[in-house]
């Protein structure tokens, strides 16, 4: 029993490792599919696209973590987009179209915690609502239009290469995965957000500002998807109402895949990391090799299913 | 603590007006009388036996399958898969009335194929033990995945007439969709109330543990009613076939949120073991209430998303509110 228990907690310590596997022996086969896929422009430029997903996954990690959803993350980056779209073509400056775009994120996501905290109801019924709130208000605000005509310096957030061929977004993730990092496995904070999706109950008892936690990750999470939204408007170069649908889907999986437990009280930045850059990797992949986006819809659920699955499965095996 | 104050309210005969409000449905039922009144004065289209039956023909779906997720919700669990599940049901349902026609043959189809989808999501949810709303997201996603891998992105066209029943029949004066809807109505409320499977229901809902140490099945439970949402989305996709005549890829989209906001603005509880099949009734014909009346009143259809999200906010909220005060007064 003890070694049998000794060798899961083993596989657990080394899920990362894991998943690196699968990662390398994915890289591996799409080479094989598709002799565009193992060039270096390639990989880089992959990379333009799992920055907006992996903005919101670090995100929702955390309010994974403490054992909540937040499915609003798709319709918020809309709101944000339309936000700084509309408020600069209302003839407000630039930056302070984007900073307004910051607060509209941020005070998307303060609006989600209130309810989720002081009315004490469900993350998912919030979200669900919200989702459709505020896609909705993107649509109905906007009258469905569109607006295109940044300066060409709003280009620089996505579109801009650093040291020839390094896209300027990667920078800004690997900030984010730090800084989010630190605040996770190195600072109080990040405790009390394991202590809340462990036991929330005793995590209360215990004198953890369960509220005030809340509300900070789901604010935070709202800043994250708004300047995924900075960087995914200045990437398409578009604000429109209903840009952002179905990404909620891909953060989650990312998520989950990265070995957090739906549950609450597991996961890492690392193992989100590496399901974020999975995931990219997959959709290129299958892209390059010629599969139909039908297939990829298809392959997104499943998987999804298949990483909960195992998840939950060895989870079990450790108790 | 909450189980205990909702049971001494239950044995104390307080005043009428607390003993409304410890229904769940009471706010939506209140809500909807307040807003016929409003849209009646505001336009005089609105309260005609032609534009009523025109909102109940068009809720028909919407309250056909919230009538099942509600028990879904109902068990604690939930299903946000019906809007794709629809779509597939409708495929399988517009095949089968291209290629054999007739009524019973295509209903059938749609039926099984949906009661096959419910199975899935039953079986991953209770012996994968995997939470519900992954269950049901992925599954959104992989049945959409299939319809275009289906139908390979073309529409279903051409269905005969006599396999249009359930969406354009008329039986004594009344559309077939309207009677439909009230009659699953009927089942289910009686189903809920009366039948031991209806018990279960909301025992393993309002704890599902008590409920398996009394030895409820509670995975069979469960099980079930997720296979009875793809049963009742296979009864809808043809009600929606044979209203639409067609049968395009995007079909249902969007639905699934429509159905659960039916179910919790009802006042169905989304943490399960309190709702009744009357809330999600009613939270479906309020939806379509709203959405009829803010087009007879000139409001614009895109903002038709945005007033659905309010709503759902709004419902919840009222909810938390009625039984604090329900709370208090015990």
């Amino acid at each position: 029993m003890s070694a049998a228990t000794a060798v899961l907690k083993r596989l657990r310590f080394s899920r990362e490792l894991v998943l690196l596997g699968v990662l390398i022996a994915l890289i591996i086969v799409m080479s094989l599919l598709s002799p565009l896929f193992f060039t270096l422009g390639n990989m880089l430029n992959t990379s333009r696209y799992f920055v907006e997903v992996g903005l919101m996954a670090l995100g929702m990690t955390l309010i994974i973590i403490t054992g909540g959803i937040d499915l609003s993350v798709g319709s918020n980056l809309a709101l944000v987009s339309v936000a700084i779209g509309f408020t600069f073509a209302a003839g407000l400056p630039l930056p302070l179209a984007i900073l307004f775009g910051l607060v509209v994120g941020m005070a998307a996501g303060f609006f989600n915690s209130v309810f989720i905290t002081f009315l004490d109801l469900h993350p998912l019924v919030v979200t669900l609502g919200t989702f459709a709130l505020f896609q909705g208000l993107a649509y109905g605000l906007t009258g469905a239009r569109a607006v295109s005509n940044f300066p060409p310096w709003f280009a620089y957030f996505g579109q801009a290469y650093l040291l020839g061929a390094v896209p300027g977004q990667l920078i800004i993730f690997v900030l984010a995965v730090g800084i989010v990092w630190i605040i996770l496995s190195r600072t109080s904070f990040g405790r009390y957000v394991y202590a809340i999706g462990n036991n929330e109950e005793a995590a209360r008892f215990s004198g953890v500002p369960i509220r005030r936690v809340k509300v900070a990750i789901y604010t935070g999470i709202g800043l994250l998807v708004a300047i995924a939204a900075v960087i995914y408007t200045s990437r398409v170069y578009t604000a429109r109402g209903d840009v952002g649908l179905g990404l909620e889907l891909d953060v989650i999986s990312a998520v989950v895949l990265g070995g957090a437990s739906i549950y609450g009280g597991s996961g890492t930045i690392a193992g989100t990391v590496l399901g974020v850059v999975i995931i990219a990797i997959l959709r290129n992949g299958l892209l390059l090799a010629g599969v139909p986006s039908t297939w990829q819809l298809f392959i997104l659920g499943v998987l999804l299913l298949v990483a909960v699955f195992i998840n939950e499965f060895f989870r079990r095996g450790e108790e | 603590m909450s189980e205990a104050r909702a049971q001494a309210a239950g044995t104390e005969s307080g005043a009428g007006f607390r003993r409304y409000l410890r229904r769940p449905e009471a706010p939506a039922l209140a809500f909807l009388v307040l807003l016929v009144v409003v849209f009646s004065v505001l336009s005089g289209k609105f309260l005609s036996v032609t534009n009523l039956e025109a909102i109940l023909t068009s809720v028909a779906v919407l309250g056909v399958i919230a009538l099942a997720v509600n028990q879904v919700v109902l068990c604690g669990e939930i299903d946000i898969s019906t809007g794709s599940m629809l779509g597939l049901c409708a495929v399988a349902g517009g095949a089968a009335a291209q290629s054999i026609g007739g009524f019973v043959l295509p209903l059938l189809a749609a039926v099984a194929v949906g009661a096959l989808c419910g199975a899935i999501n039953g079986t991953l949810v209770t012996l994968g033990r995997i939470p519900s709303i992954i269950v049901t997201l992925g599954m959104l996603y992989a049945l959409r995945g299939v319809i275009l891998l289906v139908t390979g992105g073309t529409w279903i066209t051409g269905v005969p007439n006599e396999s249009r029943f359930l969406g354009m029949g008329n039986v004594l004066g009344l559309s077939v969709p309207v009677i439909v809807l009230f009659g699953l109505f009927v089942v289910m409320e009686v189903a809920g109330r009366h039948s031991t499977w209806g018990r279960n229901v909301y025992a393993v809902g309002g704890n599902r543990r008590a409920a398996r140490f009394a030895g409820l099945p509670t995975d069979r439970v469960r099980f079930s009613a997720f296979v009875l949402v793809g049963v009742f989305v296979g009864v809808a996709s043809m009600i929606y076939m044979g209203r639409a005549g067609s049968v395009q890829t995007n079909t249902g989209t969007g639905l699934e949120l429509q159905v659960v906001a039916a179910v919790v603005i009802g006042g169905t509880s989304i943490s399960g073991g309190r709702g009744s099949s009357l809330a999600a009734l009613t939270g479906a014909i309020l939806i379509g209430v709203i959405l009829n009346g803010l087009v007879l009143i000139g409001v614009p259809g895109i903002w038709q998303q945005a007033v659905l999200g309010a709503l759902i906010l709004l419902a919840v909220t009222t909810d938390v509110v009625r039984r604090r005060l329900v709370g208090d007064t015990a």
